[in-house]
């Protein structure tokens, strides 16, 4: 059984306990996936365009908006990173793990795994119907891609938890 | 642009200025599109935060873009919408403006 949480371990600082095994090898992937994010499919979803129809205020924008947001982008990922080499097994079992890190990453946090869901769904080409399949088979690449989107979406989902937001718990 | 409009004060004219009142003034629209991946929580967190709207609003707005493909999920001044779209996207929701036909 799963009892994943996300919760203040005191003032200053938050805990995610409760990490399976399966989940804490997919955050350790989460500095390498996200540097696909200058691939051109993933560098499209997360930097869209702002109309469907300008195309000079699009490359207006492109320019003006494009570097502030990979910055953001970017920080938030290295952050993340820093902050999952402080993961650690957890329990008398040593069969889950857990990290702890300041309550002022918990964007970050949010950013880094929205990032990488978004970019394992670009890369792989996840669509909806991919995302509601039921069946899995472990050597399919997409298959597995949209193990780790709906990993990662049930740890996101604590924190929107953590943050005040609650169900529903579907991806839209 | 406009012609440049004598204001009878010496040395001073308003270049463009009834085309920039009107582009300010039109109203634009602030579009979200769906997307496979986004959570309906995560969508509904990010129309409370980036608008400051009520819960209730805001799921009914996600519940929209999931149902409808898009929703428009605010409406008026240009610069504002930009502000808007800008901010959305930080979040990485896939938004769009376009001018309003009203």
């Amino acid at each position: 059984m799963i009892d994943l949480k996300v919760q203040p371990l005191d003032e200053k600082r938050i805990l995610i306990s409760g990490i399976p095994p399966v989940l804490a090898t997919v955050l350790h992937e989460i500095p390498e996936i996200l540097e696909l994010r200058d691939a051109p499919e993933a560098r499209a979803r997360l930097h869209p365009d702002p109309t469907a129809d300008n195309d000079s205020f699009n490359r207006e924008w492109r320019q003006m908006a494009g570097p502030e947001l990979r910055h953001l982008f970017v920080s938030a990922g290295e952050t993340v990173g820093r902050d999952l080499t402080a993961m650690e097994v957890a329990g008398e079992s040593g069969d889950d793990y857990q990290v702890a890190f300041p309550i002022e990453h918990v964007p970050a946090w949010m950013s880094a795994l929205n990032q990488t869901r978004l970019i394992l769904g670009e890369i792989h080409k996840i669509d909806e119907a991919e995302m509601n399949r039921t069946d899995f088979d472990p050597q399919s690449a997409r298959h597995l891609a949209a193990l780790r989107i709906h990993l990662l979406g049930y740890l996101l989902h604590r924190f929107v938890q953590l943050e005040g937001g609650d169900e529903p718990e579907n991806d839209i | 642009m406009a012609p440049p409009i004598e204001t009878g004060q010496p040395g001073v004219i308003i270049i463009g200025e009834t085309k920039a009142k009107d582009e300010l003034s039109s109203p634009w629209n602030v579009i979200v599109h769906n997307d496979p991946i986004n959570l309906m929580s995560y969508v509904t967190m990010v129309f409370m935060r980036v608008f400051g709207y009520p819960r209730v609003r805001a799921e009914t707005l996600m519940l929209e873009v999931h149902h409808k493909g898009r929703s428009l999920v605010w409406s008026g001044g240009r610069e504002q919408a930009e502000h808007y779209v800008h901010q959305l996207h930080s979040y990485q929701l896939l938004a769009t403006m376009e001018k309003s036909e009203t």
